[in-house]
């Protein structure tokens, strides 16, 4: 297309479609760009390739079945997403959870941060040519995902947690198998850095690349690590503390520039951080009950249903029925890897959800990319689209 | 010793059984990935499963230059005409893998947006279960994939085309002969019609000149 | 120190918002459609506690929620404070089915934008003022909006093409200050690609 430029003079532009089927967009992005030989003059994005329709098949189940859908979100840390849901829906009923509860859910929300940022890391250098960040970078992930199978039966999408409690106690070695876990999340991460952080050529393709002010990133609803990356220190862990996380000692990390390199270089220090909480809150496991004790709520013990009539009857009703969540509407965010996953429920109060609209972070993230790419080279965008983290269960629903 | 290997071999094998080992052992793979399963798939690749082990690490996400696509994750009704392109450009031989519920049948989305299997779009080889599907159940499925290969007869294949390409030639000849002659007649029509005006000219000329 | 609650009782003050009995966890007010423009502006700019950040945009469909009177649509904001950590409001706006019309307040967020564009999308509820509101997760040939209520789970609508961005990119670079003289040739669509059960067919 020929064009004039605001000064007037002629330039021939060639429009270029990439994606949805491109190594970098993860197979559900598309953004048809503008471009004056290398250079993006304009770009628009597109979204919807993996709409599946998650708001409309949760109204159609009970509330625990919308368990199995929240997994399948950021698949890259599906445990996080269960507690979010599974706080928010607590949150209504105004449960208090039991110590080790709490305590258990920070170490699985923690090893899931730890997860999903090496998924970024790894995916971002294999976007940029490096092929070997992305084999140190899976190594500890495979170690966390043994965990996840020995805990919950499943690799990736996990529905660990339930409404009133977890799906099971942690098996007899869990803690020395997350010990384990850390020490090499701790060598991977040593071995990244030193790949990466004097890197030329990492650098000079991350440095100064895609900018975008804290303003600008607040204005577009920018949220998690992206957000930080800017300067702005908002974390909800911090914010609006919950599970005890204020009295773990941690930092918010923040990064200066809001480049791509500050992007990666925000979650590389955020792995370090989730080991600190992990190492901590392994001390606090003390032992006791994960669940909640209320029949209307947490489904009783099995042992109960066989022994006892009220376990029997409590079990049946909570299957059969589903738990009735108190009348209102509500909406609750979390931390999440990528920044706050919220979810607004309305419920009518029966014993299924009537609206559950989830707000996810990377749609905000993506919304704001034409302006992290125009005006920089084609090549720049994968670096761009592989440091926001973009996963497209989450974006699209 | 030496000098029988200098002498010019000849190696006997069946042509069928030396094309299915290249193409069994070579499977380049289009990950077609777009949800979870991806995830999966890149697990499959790295450290611990490596799937270098049976030739196909080498991932092509061109269409041109890949053997297998392998459609990992949920598609959509958004997504679906890319796919059927994406299976359009692949080169023949070509295989498809349904990796996960969601690409054999739609998995637990019964939902207003997703297709219900990848088949109602285009053919597939190899169906893997699972939400998602294991490395393992991976692996298990490009062996699957690779018998399937091994029984192909790249000579009948081969005979088959070679056929239909002879049976379309023949088809077009006698297409090409049939007008030939629908033209033929027609041109001795017009000459017989000009033959006969001819004459009546003439048979008019010599009565004019009677008179 | 201001909380939520005094903030509230200024918006009731000044523009007439009602205490949505519902949200029995948070603070949300019922806003006027007229008002809601103003309402963000306040919240974003001058109120005690600055909102600086548009958190999600929902759209609700009450068609059969039990005992429900008044309009069937809403939608309802959620904005977040970022420089007093913690505080968070939300706003509701009625739409009834006969009018469907909702002003923007992409002009005030960047994130409106695509927020808008879903739910309009999902509930056909209209946002005057947007730029460019087009469809953002279904495809450019669905009919209906699929989240109401009276639309049936299991209604599949194939696509028969690829949806055309170049429109949207015209407009992008009209906005960044370029004027298109000459438009690109659009490829056309291949009649024979039709899928089984398009709606073209």
């Amino acid at each position: 297309m020929i064009v004039l430029d605001p000064n007037g003079e002629k330039l021939n532009l060639m429009p270029l479609n990439v994606g949805p089927s491109h190594p970098a967009t993860h197979g559900c992005l598309r953004f048809l760009a503008a471009m004056d030989g290398e250079t993006i003059v304009a770009s628009v994005e597109e979204i919807g390739y993996l709409h599946r329709g998650f708001e409309k098949m949760v109204e159609r189940g009970t509330w625990q079945q919308v368990l199995p859908y929240t997994d399948r979100l950021n698949y890259c840390s599906a445990i996080m997403n269960n507690i979010a849901f599974c706080r928010t829906v607590e949150t209504m009923f105004g449960i208090e959870l039991p110590e080790r509860c709490k305590v258990l859910r920070v170490i699985v929300n923690e090893l899931s941060r730890i997860n999903d940022h090496f998924v970024c890391i790894a995916a971002a250098f294999q976007d940029l040519g490096g092929t070997t960040p992305f084999m140190y970078a899976f190594n500890p992930r495979e170690e966390i995902m043994c965990i996840w199978e020995k805990l919950t039966g499943a690799r990736l999408t996990n529905s660990y947690a339930r409404i009133g409690g977890l799906y099971r106690d942690s098996y007899d070695g869990f803690e020395n198998d997350v010990l384990a876990a850390l020490d090499s999340t701790e060598k991977a991460l040593k071995d990244l850095h030193a790949c990466l952080d004097r890197n030329r050529i990492f650098l000079d393709r991350t440095v100064g690349i895609g900018k975008i002010s804290a303003e600008r990133a607040i204005s577009y609803g920018w949220t998690g690590p992206c957000l930080r990356a800017s300067g702005v220190a908002s974390d909800l862990r911090k914010d609006e503390p919950y599970y005890d996380y204020e009295t773990y000692d941690w930092e918010v990390v923040v990064g200066t520039q809001g480049d791509c390199n500050d992007r990666l270089q925000v979650r590389m220090a955020e792995i370090e951080e989730s080991v600190k909480i992990v190492r901590q809150a392994l001390k606090r496991l003390a032992p006791g009950p994960v669940d909640i004790v209320d029949p209307r709520i947490r489904v009783p013990a099995h042992k109960l249903a066989y022994q006892d009539m009220e376990g029997l009857i409590g079990r049946f009703k909570s299957v059969y029925e589903g738990i009735r969540v108190p009348e209102g509407e509500f909406y609750c965010g979390s931390e999440c890897a990528n920044g706050e996953l919220g979810f607004t429920i309305v419920s009518d109060g029966s014993g299924h959800p009537y609206r559950i609209k989830v707000r996810p972070p990377c749609l905000t993230q993506f919304a704001a990319f034409h302006e992290l790419v125009e005006g920089g080279q084609l090549a720049d965008s994968m670096a761009v689209l592989s440091g926001l983290n973009i996963i497209a269960g989450e974006l699209d629903r | 010793m030496t000098a029988e290997a200098e002498k010019p071999n000849i190696i006997t094998s069946s042509l069928d059984f030396l094309v299915n080992w290249g193409r069994t052992n070579s499977l380049w793979p289009f990950p077609y990935g777009t949800a979870c399963c991806a995830i999966e798939f890149m697990s499959t690749e790295v450290g611990r499963y490596d799937l270098s082990r049976i030739g196909s690490e080498y991932v092509r996400f061109t269409p041109r230059q890949s053997d297998v696509l392998l459609v990992a994750g949920t598609i959509t009704y958004k997504q679906a005409p890319i796919l059927k392109r994406i299976y359009e450009q692949m080169a023949e031989p070509r295989w498809v893998i349904a990796m996960g519920a969601c690409a054999c049948s739609g998995g637990f989305y019964d939902c207003y947006c997703t297709v219900p299997g990848i088949d109602h779009i285009i053919p597939v080889d190899v169906y893997i279960g699972g939400c998602p599907s294991r490395p393992e159940a991976f692996f298990d499925a490009m062996f699957d994939l690779q018998k399937k290969i091994k029984d192909e007869s790249y000579m009948k294949q081969r005979a088959e085309r070679v056929k239909d390409q002879l049976e379309m030639i023949k088809a077009k000849t006698a297409e090409a002969k049939a007008n030939a002659k629908e033209f033929a007649r027609e041109k001795v029509v017009d000459i017989k019609d000009f033959v006969v005006s001819k004459e009546q000219e003439i048979v008019k000329k010599a009565q004019f000149w009677k008179e | 120190m201001n909380t939520v609650e005094e903030i509230f009782s200024v918006l009731e003050e000044k523009f007439g918002v009602k205490r949505d009995t519902r949200d029995k966890w948070g603070v949300c007010a019922v806003v006027g459609a007229a008002y809601l423009h103003n309402v963000v502006q306040f919240l974003k700019d001058s109120a005690a506690i600055k909102f600086e950040m548009l958190v999600d945009i929902a759209g609700i469909d009450y068609l059969t929620y039990p005992n429900h009177e008044g309009p069937r649509f809403a939608v309802s904001y959620a904005f977040k404070s970022v420089s007093t950590p913690g505080q968070r409001i939300r706003l509701k706006v009625q739409v009834s089915e006969d009018s469907l019309k909702v002003p923007t307040i992409s002009d005030l967020f960047a994130n409106a934008n695509w927020y808008e564009r879903e739910v309009f999308d999902q509930f056909g509820i209209v946002f005057t003022g947007h730029p460019d509101l087009r469809r953002l997760l279904n495809h450019v040939e669905f009919v209906g909006h699929p989240l109401r209520k009276d639309y049936p789970a299991q209604k599949r609508q194939w696509l028969s093409t690829n949806d055309y961005l170049l429109p949207a990119l015209e407009k992008r670079l009209e906005d960044l200050g370029y004027r298109v003289v000459q438009r690109s040739k659009e490829v056309g669509t291949n009649d024979n690609e039709f899928l089984e059960g398009s709606i073209k067919e």
